[in-house]
């Protein structure tokens, strides 16, 4: 008897989102296969999205060979975004660290101020993340929101404690937001339920906290997994959001990315690339290098 | 359904409080308010009971008895505190629990012959809760077949698929549905034994406002699918007149939703809603989380 592969055919849909402003934008999601089922019947109209991510600052701890691809760049947050064009981005993400009340605790007016700058020099759509302090980031989002006001910058992390008021914000000057809970799928639901009371669904991107290789990325990849599952395979519209893997941060702080360049390269590589087979939309790197490398990995499917 | 009141339980500070200092009201005060409520048992849970297990339990039983007349739910993992409680017993007593483990097998089990009570047997084992519905049924049968040994007929014995909480991510609901599939079988695998679940443990974790509501539910669901008795608040009004058949629509939407059924949301009272929207909740149509009834 001749052997026939199964096709599965699922009814949910992630949503499609665009961020970014006519020729900045990009589109997201879309989906309704799961991730590289291409065997399968449905499509993936936007498959994976690639960017780099820069800081607000001068990076202090980064290794000689992560600073290395941008130069004299990374004391200049515009000019490193113009270098990031370079290696064919699908878009800039702007790391507001030195806000971050434990870092340098700069004014949100001088960071939204800077995301306006960095939005404006580059062609291609920017990601704006606070530095994560549910306090502060209010104000600083809130502000990046206002001064960028109706560019569509992709912004979060818009978390449970803050959700009101940088949602708010967000909402009112035509950004995307970035919709983050720690690692907990119930949570992560719970915030998009809530969120959507005031915030179209059609404009929020899931951020579910990426780990690192080694240090967790099991988690990270179970639930991005699940997320995507129960979007295509359930129908649940709470979880019908593209997904963001903002992994480089947290592949480049290890031990082991630090020893040497290329075990620094496949740290964010293996993370980066099993984050995608789990479902990501997007992903958030450091590195040119990794991201040509997974680019070139998906392409020689 | 055989409801066996849970609010005799150490956990409560009052409760620990009263058993150290022999304060009888704060026990048969319960104990009243629970026979009230039409309870068909009274559990007597006291935990380990390290300390003075004879005299705490003797004198706990005592207290409960001279209130009420219904029977008690020895609920204690102490061999000798157990066997205290059982022995004060006027009425055929519940041994709360047994189960798979060789401590318990050894100590628990000969217990309930001894004293010809009724025994819940779970079906935890020495490697620990058993993850699906195929192991639950293999540790369960060992169990009681080492019970049956033991002269326990398996009329008396009363299986706990142990319940746990919905709201553990990832897992509880996977949890949830496992053990409404393990009712349903139980009968067919093993004739004769009965069943009762730890009800209340399915909304640990949960907001406190909207624990009844899933308890409620579930309960609906597990008594469709057979089962005989539940630990759980004899003072949950709305539990109560439930299980005494006072809500059929209620009940009637929730087999609809565990049938499949697509059932219309805008026809219905808001409760009648919550009973829908839990109920898919608790089958795994749809993804937990707290805000299950908002979306």
């Amino acid at each position: 008897m001749e052997y026939k592969a199964p096709v599965e055919a699922y009814t949910g849909v992630v949503r499609e989102i665009t961020i970014g402003k006519a020729n900045k934008s990009l589109k997201i999601g879309g989906e309704n296969i799961l991730p590289f089922h291409f065997f399968d019947q449905g499509s993936n109209p936007n498959p994976a999205k690639f960017v780099l991510e820069i800081l607000d600052m001068k990076p202090e701890d980064w290794p000689d060979y992560l600073i290395e691809p941008f130069g004299d760049a990374v004391s200049d947050p515009v000019a490193w975004a113009k270098k990031c064009q370079d290696f064919a981005v699908d878009a800039v993400s702007l790391f507001l660290m030195s806000t971050d009340p434990a870092v340098k605790d700069s004014p949100a007016d001088r960071a939204a101020a800077l995301a306006k700058q960095v939005a404006e020099a580059i062609n291609v759509p920017l990601i704006v993340y606070g530095s994560g302090d549910e306090v502060k980031d209010v104000a600083v989002l809130s502000k990046v929101a206002e001064v960028c006001d109706g560019m569509n910058l992709l912004i979060g992390p818009v978390l449970k404690e803050n959700y009101e008021a940088v949602g708010k914000a967000i909402l009112d000057h035509g950004h995307t937001a970035i919709a983050q809970s720690p690692l907990d799928i119930n949570l992560l639901k719970e915030l998009n339920v809530k969120l959507s009371k005031f915030f179209p669904s059609e404009r929020i991107v899931i951020d579910p906290l990426s780990s690192a290789l080694g240090y967790g990325m099991e988690y990270s990849f179970s639930l991005i997994e699940r997320v995507k599952q129960i979007g295509i395979m359930t129908k649940d519209s709470m979880t019908m959001m593209p997904i963001i893997a903002n992994l480089g941060g947290e592949c480049w702080k290890t031990k082991q990315a630090k020893e040497n360049k290329k075990q620094g390269l496949l740290w964010e590589g293996v993370t980066a690339m099993s984050l995608l087979l789990a479902g990501a939309n997007i992903v958030v790197l450091r590195h040119p290098e990794t991201l040509k490398l997974i680019k070139e990995t998906i392409q020689a499917r | 359904m055989i409801i066996i009141g849970e609010n005799i339980h150490v956990i409560a500070k009052a409760v620990s409080v009263a058993i150290r200092e022999r304060d009888a009201n704060v026990i048969r005060e319960l104990a009243k308010a629970q026979t009230e409520a039409r309870a068909n048992y009274i559990d007597l849970n006291v935990g380990p009971m390290k300390k003075d297990p004879e005299e705490n339990m003797q004198w706990l039983v005592g207290t409960v008895q001279e209130v009420t007349s219904l029977p008690l739910s020895i609920d204690t993992m102490n061999p000798v505190a157990m066997e205290a409680g059982l022995k004060a017993c006027k009425k055929r007593p519940l041994l709360n629990s047994a189960s798979g483990k060789t401590d318990s097998k050894e100590r628990m089990l000969p217990l309930a012959k001894k004293y010809n009570c009724d025994v819940v047997i779970s079906v935890m084992t020495d490697r620990g809760m058993p993850p699906d519905v195929d192991s639950k049924i293999e540790s369960i049968m060992d169990t009681v077949t080492h019970a049956n040994e033991l002269g326990i007929a398996n009329e008396d014995i009363w299986v706990d698929p142990i319940v746990l909480p919905v709201s553990t991510a990832g897992e509880g609901q996977r949890f949830t549905v496992a053990n409404l599939e393990f009712i349903k079988i139980l009968e067919d695998v093993l004739p004769g034994v009965k069943s009762t679940v730890g009800l209340s443990n399915v909304s640990n974790g949960v907001p406190n406002e909207l624990r009844p509501l899933l308890n409620c539910v579930y309960l609906a669901m597990l008594a469709r699918n057979g089962l005989y008795s539940a630990i759980a608040d004899p003072l949950d009004k709305e539990l109560m007149s439930l299980m005494r058949g006072e809500m059929p629509k209620e009940v009637e939407l929730v087999h609809k939703t565990m049938d499949g059924e697509d059932v219309n949301l805008s026809d219905l009272s808001p409760k009648q809603v919550h009973y829908v929207k839990t109920a898919k909740v608790l089958m795994g149509q749809t993804l937990y989380s707290d805000a299950w009834l908002e979306s």
